[in-house]
């Protein structure tokens, strides 16, 4: 997949593109709303992540004019003016997703899964995991034909796990996706632990949870070798 | 009292006390002036009648008799000439009392003496007392009513006056200072006066609001244009740490180090979104359009803090009502503000503690209470609670801006907030909602 990273903070560009290609996306950059509509003229994208504060035009202006032409793009917009109308505005305008800055990566990847499951309509919302088969659109679990009772908080943590599948993720990242803004980094990392081990507990009792693994001294990760 | 009251309450006081103290002295300045007047009619006719006795001699009017006397006919006045031997007495005046006809009348009496014919006289002029005092009662009462009449008038035009006088200082209370939200919108049009002293009052209250209104707004800039600022490097920061933890040959030494930094800068990004979410509250960019059922916003904020009551075993009371629900509210900032406030109560309880959330309804005002039994606040801890970075000694982690956030929140969607606590045995917060909150 192709994406365009309009963003005038070169080293930020740099570093969203680092992280996206390891994913496999192929990642132009641009620093302004000039070039942002050259390098959409030469060439067809699937992604637009799109900053609000350019140094020549406003970003909602380039998002009303790439609409025009591109409809089928999906532009998430990233910006450090997180006021709320212009989260409206900018959803308003066509964008597919907001992400208020300072984001994180492994967030901004998830967003990213997200739309390719809506827009592109990938059907990979049925994950298995060793005997289990993970429903992610519905929040399900199951064990041939049972349902196992995983908490809010414990489904979003194994979803999140298997949206970035076979990669070590820290206790804080983890954290940070369940808590957000109001993540506690002193201690919340530390529920991560307990809300590991009661997903191992309630899927141990019908089969093993092996691909559940945790890495030393970092954290979790789900392997899954497809 | 206000100002205009006093100062017609005082000029009525005042004019009613001179014109009282007027008609009070009238009799007795009546009776100067009709002493004056008699005193001096009395002089006229004893040189008339000195005149007379000059032109005609002293027989013409003794006719024989050794002395003369005479009074009119309602005994008004009376006149008196007899033989005298004391030269003494000359141009005496005098109210003494005479017995004329068997009556014994008062009477305002000139005693003069002359001499004829090497024989002194003594001369008698009076002029009864009664009518002049009797003229002084009865200009008294006319005069009292049109004194009143004058006193009414007089405190009518001072009322006005001073209406109109101070109509300027009761705009400039009206217009500035009255239910004066902060920050203080752009001030009306100066004030039309002529009275130097309410223009230029005007003009320095004026002038102080729009200071406190530009030291606000540059404040407010600030800390908006920091966190923004602040949040490209940020960014930039926190997405070279991720990729660089994301890199599969990271010795596992380095990790641990990594994640330091990711602390640190988690640490920074929450302190930075913290303000830049004061500061739009500040600048009032959300709206009002939510409505909110109350239990089910709390059984959300308590969902998302689970892990940290079952933690501590807490025991939490939840007792709202299913019915209420909370119109014109933003969900966003209710949800922060009840999030920060519980995640508070858990933060300062000791474990096994308890936590109750209840609601009551009392004389239209409902109200939402949030009580620990945790460490509690002394007097002073309790004053500075709201204040930015302000930490006290139980303040283990955060920032305090917990409930900085909490007070703006708070003030931004009308909710009044009060904290009652005592030291070792919990804190209380009482969200009361105003009346608009639960209509339509």
């Amino acid at each position: 997949m192709r994406v365009l990273i309009v963003e005038d903070e070169k080293s930020l560009a740099a570093e969203i593109k680092s992280a996206l290609e390891k994913n496999h996306f192929n990642c132009e950059i641009a620093g302004t709303s000039k070039d942002a509509l050259q390098e959409l003229d030469n060439g067809s994208f699937d992604f637009i992540l799109l900053d609000i504060g350019l140094p020549d035009k406003d970003g909602f202006w380039l998002l009303e004019e790439l609409r025009k032409d591109y409809t089928d793009v999906a532009v998430i917009i990233l910006t450090a003016r997180g006021q709320v109308e212009d989260r409206v505005r900018g959803l308003d305008a066509g964008a597919d997703d907001y992400l208020a800055k300072p984001f994180s990566l492994l967030e901004l990847q998830s967003r990213m899964q997200a739309i390719i499951r809506r827009k592109f309509k990938l059907n990979d919302t049925l994950v298995t995991l060793g005997s289990f088969t993970i429903n992610i659109k519905n929040r399900t679990v199951h064990y041939q034909d049972k349902e196992i009772n995983l908490s809010r908080k414990e489904f979003d943590l194994l979803s999140y796990l298997i949206l970035h599948k076979n990669r070590p993720l820290s206790r804080m990242q983890l954290s940070d996706h369940l808590w957000g803004d109001n993540a506690d980094d002193e201690s919340d990392s530390n529920y991560i632990d307990v809300h590991i081990k009661n997903i191992r507990k309630k899927m141990n009792a019908y089969a093993p949870t092996d691909w559940l693994e945790t890495v030393r001294g970092i954290g979790y990760k789900i392997k899954i070798t497809s | 009292m206000k100002l205009q009251t006093k100062l017609s309450l005082f000029a009525a006081a005042v004019t009613i006390g001179f014109l009282a103290l007027f008609v009070g002295l009238l009799p007795y300045l009546m009776q100067r002036i009709a002493f004056q007047n008699t005193n001096k009619t009395l002089i006229q006719q004893r040189n008339k009648v000195l005149s007379a006795i000059k032109k005609n001699g002293i027989d013409f009017y003794l006719e024989g008799d050794t002395a003369y006397g005479s009074y009119s006919m309602l005994k008004d006045e009376y006149i008196s000439l007899e033989p005298f031997n004391d030269q003494s007495v000359s141009g005496r005046l005098q109210t003494a009392q005479r017995i004329i006809d068997r009556d014994t009348i008062s009477y305002r009496i000139l005693t003069d003496t002359f001499t004829v014919n090497q024989q002194p006289y003594l001369l008698e002029i009076g002029k009864k007392v009664t009518t002049i005092t009797e003229d002084g009662i009865a200009l008294q009462k006319n005069t009292s009513y049109i004194l009143v009449m004058l006193a009414v008038f007089i405190i009518v035009v001072q009322l006005f006056y001073t209406r109109y006088l101070l109509k300027p200082l009761d705009y400039i209370i009206r217009t500035r200072l009255i239910k004066r939200t902060f920050p203080f919108k752009d001030p009306k049009h100066p004030l039309k006066t002529t009275t130097y002293d309410f223009s230029y009052l005007d003009a320095s209250i004026r002038a102080l609001m729009q200071q406190v209104n530009d030291a606000f707004e540059k404040e407010k800039e600030f800390t908006s244009n920091a966190s923004h600022e602040l949040m490209t490097p940020i960014s930039i920061l926190q997405s070279k740490l991720e990729n660089m933890l994301m890199d599969p040959g990271l010795p596992d030494d380095t990790v641990p180090k990594l994640e330091d930094m990711m602390r640190i800068v988690n640490r920074l990004k929450k302190i930075v979104n913290s303000l830049l979410l004061i500061s739009r509250i500040e600048s009032e960019q959300y709206t009002f359009n939510d409505q909110v059922s109350v239990k089910r916003m709390v059984r959300e904020v308590l969902e998302e803090l689970q892990h940290r009551i079952i933690e501590k075993g807490l025991i939490i009371n939840e007792a709202l009502s299913n019915t209420v629900t909370l119109h014109h509210v933003n969900k966003d900032l209710l949800f922060q503000l009840f999030y920060n406030l519980i995640h508070n109560a858990i933060k300062f309880s000791k474990s096994k503690g308890a936590i109750t959330i209840k609601d009551q309804t009392e004389n239209g005002v409902y109200s939402i209470f949030i009580i620990d039994t945790g460490v509690g606040m002394n007097k002073n801890q309790l004053e500075r609670i709201f204040d930015r970075f302000k930490k006290d000694q139980y303040q283990r982690e955060g920032f305090g801006l917990g409930l900085s956030i909490v007070k703006s929140i708070a003030d931004y969607l009308g909710i009044k907030i009060t904290v009652t606590s005592q030291p070792n045995q919990g804190t209380a917060f009482d969200l009361q909602f105003s009346r608009a909150h639960l209509e339509q």
